[in-house]
């Protein structure tokens, strides 16, 4: 019964997908919207309209911050879909290693203090972490102005957590994130979307609008920065979270 | 006349065709060595030496500028890092008892 539900229902969300996609412009139409104005909108005036020296940034997040928002729902949802499933796959393999002792002794040869972490590697993670935090931090805050900005920023960051998870062991990294703090921080980029959605919506009466006068000129760039601080921490959460559960199981 | 500027243009050339090589051998070997540890020894060859290469001859394109220095702070972690992550790859296959491929002999 679960199944044709299931398949009636993926049937009914992808009708529409793909009659929106049939609407679009055929690839490479030089009659299309962003070959004849938008392109060079952007070009133009994308600077001073969207208040980012990099025009990338303006484009993703002030231009077409919606679709950055939902992009990051997406982001998030998937996250929620990959922990349920790695939590059912490894409470089953527990319940599969109970019954097979022989599984559940190779798996533990595996972590057993016998076989530390390499030397190198150690000396390497612990050398170039403090230089890999700097640039993280320094491509999340920079994102408006030069290439980067916190999807790129917030993969540096969950690709350090887990190189220190990794050399320095679990005990070592999980106090980092505070279990109170963890749920907020994974659902850091849609919160500060709505966040600055809604602070856009005061200030300009559009949600995720942002102000276009010079005098509110710094308001507007504190507000690319957070989403910037926003997408970076939940980036860097979900792949966190993501590496901590795959360990786990 | 051989001036400054052919020396240095030449430079350029060797050291930008040398780091070329080494991706391409790196790839083939990649493709073509019989087991994970030969091609992780070729493949850690291009990170290496090829982009070593590469961005060496890029310092000597810029010549002395600020983001010379950045390229040079570059260098430094790819050679530090791509070292360390094939000898981090290879240790794990290690111990997870992966065994070299052996000639057969005859």
């Amino acid at each position: 019964m679960r199944r044709p539900i299931a398949i009636s229902l993926a049937f009914l969300a992808a009708v529409p997908l793909l009659a929106g996609v049939a609407g679009l412009p055929v690839h490479g139409d030089p009659s299309a919207p962003v070959h004849t104005h938008v392109s060079a909108r952007y070009i133009e005036h994308g600077v001073e309209e969207a208040g980012a020296s990099n025009l990338v940034t303006g484009v993703l997040l002030n231009y077409r911050g919606l679709d950055a928002a939902g992009e990051v729902t997406v982001i998030f949802t998937a996250l929620i879909a990959v922990l349920a499933v790695l939590t059912v796959a490894s409470t089953r393999d527990a319940d599969a290693s109970n019954h097979d002792g022989r599984v559940r002794r190779s798996d533990a040869d595996r972590r057993h203090p016998d076989h530390p972490v390499s030397p190198i590697v150690h000396f390497v993670v612990r050398l170039i972490a403090p230089f890999t935090a700097l640039y993280a931090a320094y491509v999340i805050l920079h994102g408006h102005v030069t290439p980067g900005g916190g999807f790129q920023g917030g993969a540096i960051l969950g690709g350090l957590f887990i190189a220190l998870t990794m050399v320095l062991g679990k005990e070592r990294t999980r106090p980092l994130v505070r279990p109170v703090l963890a749920p907020w921080m994974q659902g850091a980029a849609v919160l500060t979307f709505a966040a600055v959605g809604a602070v856009g919506a005061l200030l300009t009466g559009v949600y995720l609008g942002f102000p276009v006068d010079p005098s509110l000129r710094i308001v507007r760039d504190l507000m690319l920065i957070a989403l910037e601080v926003g997408i970076a921490l939940g980036g860097a959460a979900v792949l966190a979270m993501i590496f901590l559960q795959m360990e786990a199981s | 006349m051989i001036g400054v500027g052919d020396i240095r243009f030449a430079t350029i050339v060797v050291l930008a065709a040398a780091g070329a090589a080494f991706f391409l051998l790196g790839t083939v070997g990649l493709l073509r060595l019989p087991d994970f540890f030969s091609r992780v020894h070729a493949a850690t060859k291009c990170d290496t030496v090829g982009a070593g290469l590469l961005l060496t001859a890029l310092i000597v394109l810029n010549g002395a500028e600020p983001s010379t220095a950045k390229i040079i702070v570059l260098a430094g972690l790819v050679l530090l890092s791509s070292p360390t992550t094939g000898h981090a790859l290879a240790r794990a296959a290690h111990r997870t008892g992966l065994v070299p491929w052996h000639a057969e002999e005859e």
